[in-house]
């Protein structure tokens, strides 16, 4: 099970010792998107669309995704404006 | 360099004022448009929301599983038959005690069109002060794939098969918004998820207008596993029905309908169906019977808001 690293405060009916359920859906993915961070405008779109919420601003210049828990749908590739994201097989990543 | 790329960014951006309160990892479906609603209400309605929600796709991630939850928001579990009813009563009790929160009831097409649709009714009669949203998805998807009443005609699913004595679903779908709208209720809507920025201040108008009572939102949610379409293409699928106006957005405050976005020259309704696997069957004939359904319920919607603007009663004098 994945540690859930992502909440900066407990809610205000949940307990911060008991960590929340979280699967590695990573694992489902049978494409992986690659962001081309020269093609990337900084637009946003593949961040508000993806379902997971998985994209990730990095140093405010381009997006990338979380691939522990990206399941590899493909909506960041479709929306994106400039085709700046490729989804490549995950087998050709495979150790 | 930096500040140029941050002009770029999408105003969609700044309705997320909050956190995500739900884990990253949960078990929706690759692509699926409920995951992207569910994650996008609590980061714009703020996470001090109570969700209360019936069985459906929703339910194995916001009820939990075991002893454990895949999200910190307050999550009530009931019924089909008495979804309205319950978040009715969780309402009353906030009201009651004097407590500032939202009540969000988050229901399927099933339960608001079909099983639930008394007591939804009979709560937006008695203008309760909560948010009813209704992600459709067009069918019983949960419990595999069978049609419901808004199910669209020509649709393939389990119980309305294609083959020598079926050709999917005969009957056409019934407007759940509308029906709503006509109810008066302090505020109605339509949604997608391809208009984000639209649905993030419909989500914002139907928090303020619970102030004033019921608050509907009828959100297009398609579903990759139950339709037949490729995931990446979830988006895509939300922008052609509102291209074609399979699926208007539009809005009714106290029953005045006004349209939030008016297609100027609407596609034909095949540019829609060719994405989806449950409408390939249609032959011409069944495609024109969607396409005069849906062109009849545009021309009623367009007829409804016209009237509203300019129908007045006649004005009986003092004395």
């Amino acid at each position: 099970m994945s540690s859930n690293k992502y909440f900066k405060h407990e809610g205000p009916w949940s307990d911060a010792n008991d960590p929340l359920m979280c699967s590695d859906t990573g694992d489902w993915r049978t494409k992986r998107p690659i962001v081309d961070k020269d093609k990337c405008i900084f637009c946003g779109f593949c961040a508000i669309y993806c379902p997971i919420q998985v994209m990730e601003m990095i140093e405010e210049s381009y997006f990338s995704p979380d691939l522990g828990f990206c399941k590899g749908c493909g909506i960041c590739a479709k929306e994106c404006p400039k085709n700046a994201i490729s989804m490549m097989p995950e087998g050709d990543f495979k150790k | 360099m930096t500040q140029k790329k941050k002009d770029n960014l999408t105003k969609v951006m700044d309705y997320l004022k909050h956190e995500d309160p739900f884990s990253k990892g949960v078990a929706f479906c690759p692509g699926c448009g409920l995951e992207l609603l569910i994650r996008f209400i609590p980061q714009v309605l703020g996470n001090d929301i109570v969700i209360t929600g019936t069985p459906s796709c929703s339910a194995p991630v916001l009820l939990g599983q075991n002893n454990q939850t895949w999200h910190k928001l307050s999550y009530f579990g009931t019924l089909m038959t008495g979804a309205a009813a319950n978040a009715t009563g969780l309402a009353r009790y906030y009201r009651k005690a004097g407590i500032e929160n939202t009540v969000v009831c988050f229901n399927g097409d099933g339960t608001a069109a079909d099983i639930g649709f008394g007591n939804l009714s009979g709560a937006a009669e008695r203008n309760e002060p909560f948010i009813y949203i209704c992600y459709d998805n067009e069918g019983y998807m949960n419990t595999g794939i069978q049609k419901s009443g808004t199910t669209p005609f020509g649709a393939t699913t389990t119980t309305t098969p294609l083959g020598s004595a079926s050709k999917g679903k005969n009957l056409r779908r019934m407007n759940l918004a509308l029906k709503m709208a006509m109810h008066k209720i302090p505020y109605a809507a339509t949604a997608t998820l391809s208009d984000l920025d639209d649905l993030a201040k419909k989500l914002l108008k139907a928090k303020e207008a619970k102030k004033r009572g019921f608050a509907f939102l009828h959100v297009f949610a398609p579903c990759t596993t139950g339709w037949g379409f490729a995931p990446e293409n979830t988006i895509e699928v939300c922008r052609r029905a509102v291209k074609t106006n399979y699926f208007p957005l539009w809005e009714a405050v106290n029953g005045k309908i006004r349209m939030t976005k008016t297609v100027k020259k609407p596609k034909p309704v095949t540019t829609y169906t060719e994405l989806i696997k449950k409408f390939a069957h249609l032959s011409e004939e069944d495609l024109q019977i969607l396409q005069d359904d849906v062109d009849y319920e545009y021309c009623m919607l367009g007829g409804l808001s016209v009237l509203e603007g300019e129908c007045q009663l006649p004005v009986s004098s003092e004395d």
